[in-house]
C-alpha cells in the first residue's frame, strides 16, 4: 500500500487558515444584531460654566496686517510706521575717512493684503509722521499731523485701470510686470496672488535725508473711497509683507588725488515699528460687561475663557461624533461691508485662568468666519475637542474664545455669556451611544413580510 | 503505570495549553441564525463523523460527544479536525458570499489502566463570529444624514472537556466528563457617516469573556456482537458574559441529550443512526428546543473507508417563532498511515438551512488527522 505522508500535512492546515470573509448584509432585525447603534442629538444648555473676557492679550502693532479705512460713523483708521535708519555717512574707499552722502529719491513700497474689489475710487493718502510715534501713539495724537497736506496720494482703480508694462528693459530693476501712472506710481501683483504692491516715489522733499533724524522716516496712511474704504497694509510681525523704503543716494569718492567721482548707490530699509491708529478705540471692558458678555477681538485683543462642565453621559455611555458650540452676539459687529474675521475657539493645555497656554493642534480648534454687520447665532464645530475632553479625564475642559486676525482689526465681537440665563452659550452635542455589548438579546420580532 | 497510560498523561499535559489558548481560535461553522441568539451551536464531531452526517459521533472515540466511546482507546491517541465554509446566504433578495476556516475540535485520549480511558480536549459550544453591516439615513439635526453600521463579533466559547470513560462489561462501557465552558469575543461597533466632515465616525471596541460549567454522562451497550447502542446527556449551567470585569449577563443553557444505533453489516460495512435533542427553548429570547437526526455509513476496509451521511435538525435561534431548520448531506473518506499509527480523513457537507425567511447554504471541506504515537 502507498503510505501517505504526513509532511504534507502543513500545507493542507495552511490552505485551511486562509482569509476569512465574514461581513455580511445586515438584514434587519431578524439577522441583525439584537441591539443597533443609537444616534442622539441634544442641546446641553447649562454646561458653559465660569466664562469670561480678559483683555490685553496683543496690541495693535503686534498685528498680522494694518487695517485702514474710513467707514463714518463706524470706524476711522489710520496706519503708522517708521522705516530704519541710514547711515548718513560713507566710506568711499579704504581710507578710514568718510564722506556724507547726497539723497536723491526714495521708493516707498507699501503691500495691499487685503481689499474690497467692490470698492471704487480707492485712494491711499500718504503723510510724513514724527519720527517718535511708537506703541504708545494714538489716534488724537497724531490727528494734526494726519490733518496737514499730505506728502503724496494715488488712485488704486485708475493704476489698475493703466496697461501693463512688460518691457523687460523696464520690469528687470522693478521685480516684474507693473502698471505705473503719470505721478510715479507703480503698482504689481505679488507672485500668483491677490495681494497689490504698491511703490511710491518720492523725492527729497517728500522723503528728506536728515542727518539729525539718521534718515529715518515716519509715514502713515490714510484712505478714501466712494464707498467701502477699508483695506489691510501689510506688517512688519509677517515676513516680507511690512513697508520697504529704498533710499537712492550718491557721494563723491576721489579717484586719485586730484580727480574725484560721484557713486549713485541705494540702501533698502524696513520698518521698525507699524500699527494703527483707529477712531473711535475699542470700548473698555468694563466689570458690567465682564460679568454679562463674552468678548473676542479689537485692540488691544480682548479674548474670553470658557469652561465647559462635559456631563458624565458625554465620557462614560457615549461617543461624541459632531458638537457645536452655539454663541448668541450681543449685536451686529460693526465694520466694513463685505469684510469678515474668524472667531476662533483654541482649548486650553491647563486652565490657568486668563493666562492658560493654549493647545496648538489646530486639529482641535473650533472657527467660524463672521461676516462684518451678521447678528446671526453664531455656530462653531468643536467635535474634535469635545471628542478629546470625552476620551481625557484629566484633559482641562476649557477654551479660549479668539478672533482672526487678532489685533488687526478694530471689529470686536460680544457674546451673551452663561449669566444670560435666557441667550447663554450652550453645546449642541451629536452623540452615539455606546453599543451594549454582552447583554442578553430580546426577543426579535416576527417573521419578515 | 503502564507505558501507554503514560503517554497519555503526557499528551494531556500538552494539549492543556492549547485548549486553554483555543477560544480565540476554535470557532465552529458560522450562521446568521445565531447573530441574535447565544451563537452558532458546535459540533461536536470528528470527521469521520461528520463525513457520516454525524451519525457516527455517538460511537467515535474522538468526536466530543460521548464519553463511554473512549473506552474502546487502547493506546494514546489524538484526534484534530479542521474546517474551511464557503457560505451564501439569502434574505429579501440581498445575497453575500462568506467564507471562514476553524478548527473545531481537538481530542487527547489515553488508558491510563486496563479498564479506565482518560481524555481531554476541545470542542466548539457556542460560535460568536460575524460581521453583519447595515445601511441606514437618520435624521439628525434636521437634515437626513446616511449611515453605514457595522457590527463585529469575532471569537467563540469553547467546550473544555475534561473525560472519564471505562468499560464495566464486555458489552456495556460508560464515560463521565466535566465541561467548562470559556472563551471571549472581540467585538466592535462602528458607524459611519456619509457626510465624515462634518460627523465623525464612531468605534466602540470591547472584549467579552464567557465562562460556565457543565457535565455530562454516557453509556455504550453492545446488544449483539454487531448492534452497539449509545446514550448520553449533558446538562450546562449558565454562560456567564463578563465586559470589563462586570457580569453584564447571565444566560440559562440547555440540558441536552440523545442517543444512536449502530449495526455492523458485514465485516466492511458501518451503518449508523442518531438523534438528538437540545433544550434551548426558554434559554434566551427567540431560542427553541430542537432535534436533530442523522444516518449514516462507513463502507470498505479500516484503512481507506468511504463515508456518506444525511442529516436534518433544527437550530436553535432564530426569528419568527419557529425553529430554523438544516439539512445537510456529507461524503467522506479515510486513510490510514505508519501502520494504524495515523489516519487523514477528508470530508465534504453541503448544508442547506431556513427559516425567518433567510436561506444559507454552505459548503464545507474538513479535513481530520489522528495519530496513535
Amino acid at each position: 500500500m502507498r503510505r501517505v505522508r504526513p509532511a504534507f500535512l502543513p500545507l493542507l492546515l495552511a490552505a485551511g487558515a486562509c482569509t476569512e470573509r465574514l461581513t455580511a448584509p445586515g438584514v434587519c432585525p431578524n439577522f441583525c444584531p439584537a441591539d443597533s447603534l443609537h444616534v442622539e442629538d441634544t442641546v446641553l444648555a447649562d454646561v458653559i460654566v465660569r466664562d469670561s473676557a480678559f483683555s490685553g492679550y496683543l496690541q495693535g502693532f503686534e498685528g498680522e496686517a494694518l487695517p485702514v479705512a474710513d467707514l463714518p460713523g463706524i470706524v476711522d483708521s489710520r496706519a503708522i510706521f517708521v522705516m530704519n535708519k541710514i547711515e548718513m555717512r560713507v566710506q568711499p574707499g579704504t581710507d578710514t575717512a568718510t564722506v556724507p552722502i547726497t539723497g536723491d529719491s526714495s521708493w516707498l513700497r507699501l503691500r495691499i493684503v487685503r481689499r474690497d474689489t467692490n470698492t471704487t475710487n480707492l485712494r491711499l493718502t500718504l503723510y510724513r509722521l514724527p519720527i517718535t510715534i511708537d506703541s504708545a501713539t494714538t489716534f488724537d495724537s497724531v490727528a494734526a499731523d494726519f490733518s496737514g497736506a499730505p506728502i503724496d496720494s494715488v488712485n488704486i482703480d485708475s493704476l489698475l485701470a493703466d496697461s501693463l508694462i512688460t518691457d523687460t528693459a523696464l520690469t528687470n530693476p522693478r521685480g516684474g510686470p507693473y502698471r505705473a501712472d503719470s505721478a510715479g506710481h507703480l503698482l504689481q501683483f505679488s507672485g500668483a496672488d491677490s495681494i497689490l504692491v504698491l511703490t511710491f516715489v518720492l523725492d527729497t522733499v517728500q522723503a528728506p535725508f536728515v542727518e539729525a533724524d539718521s534718515g529715518r522716516l515716519a509715514f502713515g496712511v490714510r484712505v478714501s473711497a466712494d464707498t467701502l474704504a477699508s483695506i489691510a497694509l501689510g506688517a512688519n510681525d509677517v515676513d516680507d509683507s511690512d513697508a520697504r523704503i529704498r533710499r537712492f543716494y550718491q557721494y563723491q569718492k576721489m579717484i586719485d588725488s586730484t580727480t574725484d567721482s560721484t557713486v549713485h548707490a541705494f540702501a533698502d530699509r524696513e520698518t521698525t515699528f507699524d500699527g494703527f491708529v483707529f477712531n473711535p478705540p475699542t470700548p473698555a471692558l468694563d466689570s458690567g460687561s465682564v460679568d454679562t458678555m463674552l468678548v473676542a477681538g479689537g485692540v488691544p485683543a480682548v479674548r474670553s475663557l470658557v469652561r465647559v462642565a462635559i456631563p458624565a453621559i458625554l465620557r462614560d455611555t457615549a461617543d461624541v461624533v459632531r458638537a457645536t458650540l452655539v454663541l448668541v452676539p450681543v449685536a451686529p459687529v460693526q465694520g466694513a461691508p463685505g469684510d469678515s474675521f474668524i472667531v476662533i475657539a483654541r482649548p486650553v493645555v491647563t486652565d490657568l485662568g486668563p493666562k492658560s497656554p493654549l493647545v496648538s493642534n489646530e486639529a482641535f480648534w473650533g472657527r467660524k468666519t463672521v461676516q462684518i454687520g451678521s447678528a446671526d447665532t453664531l455656530r462653531i464645530e468643536v467635535t474634535e475637542m469635545i471628542r478629546s475632553w470625552a476620551l481625557d479625564t484629566t484633559a482641562a475642559t476649557a477654551f479660549v474664545l479668539g478672533l482672526i486676525p487678532e489685533a488687526a482689526t478694530y471689529a470686536q465681537i460680544r457674546f451673551y455669556s452663561s449669566r444670560a440665563s435666557a441667550f447663554r452659550p450652550a453645546l449642541h452635542v451629536t452623540y452615539v451611544r455606546r453599543f451594549p455589548f454582552g447583554t442578553a438579546p430580546p426577543a426579535a420580532p416576527g417573521p419578515p413580510p | 503505570m503502564t507505558r501507554a497510560s503514560r503517554t497519555a498523561v503526557v499528551l494531556l499535559a500538552l494539549a492543556a495549553p492549547a485548549a486553554l489558548a483555543a477560544p480565540a481560535a476554535a470557532r465552529a461553522q458560522d450562521s446568521q441564525f445565531g447573530i441574535r441568539g447565544l451563537g452558532t451551536p458546535g459540533r461536536w464531531e470528528s470527521v469521520r463523523a461528520r463525513a457520516t452526517g454525524g451519525a457516527f459521533a455517538p460511537f467515535d472515540a474522538f468526536s466530543p460527544l460521548l464519553e463511554a466511546a473512549l473506552a474502546d482507546v487502547r493506546r494514546a491517541s489524538a484526534g484534530v479536525t479542521l474546517g474551511t465554509s464557503w457560505r451564501s446566504v439569502d434574505v429579501g433578495g440581498v445575497d453575500a458570499s462568506l467564507r471562514s476556516s476553524r478548527f473545531p475540535a481537538l481530542v487527547i485520549v489515553g488508558p491510563v489502566s486496563r479498564r479506565i480511558v482518560v481524555a481531554g480536549g476541545f470542542a466548539t459550544y457556542l460560535d460568536k463570529s460575524f460581521s453583519v453591516t447595515t445601511r441606514d439615513t437618520v435624521d439628525l439635526r434636521g437634515k437626513p444624514e446616511p449611515v453605514t453600521d457595522e457590527i463585529t463579533s469575532d471569537g467563540a466559547i469553547a467546550d473544555l472537556r475534561l473525560a472519564v470513560a471505562a468499560r464495566l462489561h464486555p458489552h456495556l462501557a460508560v464515560g463521565v466528563a466535566l465541561h467548562g465552558l470559556t472563551g471571549s469575543t472581540r467585538v466592535a461597533a462602528i458607524r459611519r457617516f456619509d457626510d465624515s466632515a462634518t460627523y465623525r465616525n464612531s468605534t466602540a471596541l470591547d472584549e467579552l469573556a464567557y465562562q460556565g460549567l457543565g457535565g455530562s454522562a454516557s453509556a455504550l451497550l453492545d446488544l449483539t456482537a454487531d448492534l452497539r447502542l449509545a446514550g448520553w446527556i449533558r446538562s450546562d449551567t449558565k454562560l456567564i458574559t463578563d465586559i470589563r470585569g462586570r457580569t453584564a449577563a447571565e444566560q440559562d443553557l440547555p440540558l441536552s441529550f440523545g442517543g444512536g444505533v449502530r449495526w455492523r453489516a458485514g465485516s466492511e460495512a458501518l451503518i449508523a443512526g442518531a438523534v438528538a435533542w437540545r433544550l434551548w427553548g426558554g434559554k434566551s429570547p427567540n431560542a427553541y428546543d430542537t432535534f436533530g437526526w442523522s444516518l449514516g455509513a462507513e463502507v470498505g476496509s479500516a484503512n481507506s473507508p468511504v463515508r456518506l451521511g444525511l442529516r436534518r435538525g433544527q437550530l436553535p435561534f432564530g426569528p419568527g417563532g419557529r425553529a430554523p431548520t438544516e439539512v445537510g448531506v456529507a461524503f467522506g473518506l479515510g486513510r490510514q498511515f505508519s501502520g494504524g499509527r495515523g489516519r487523514l480523513d477528508f470530508g465534504i457537507e453541503r448544508l442547506e438551512r431556513k427559516g425567518g425567511g433567510l436561506t444559507e447554504r454552505a459548503w464545507t471541506f474538513l479535513l481530520g488527522l489522528t495519530v496513535r504515537p
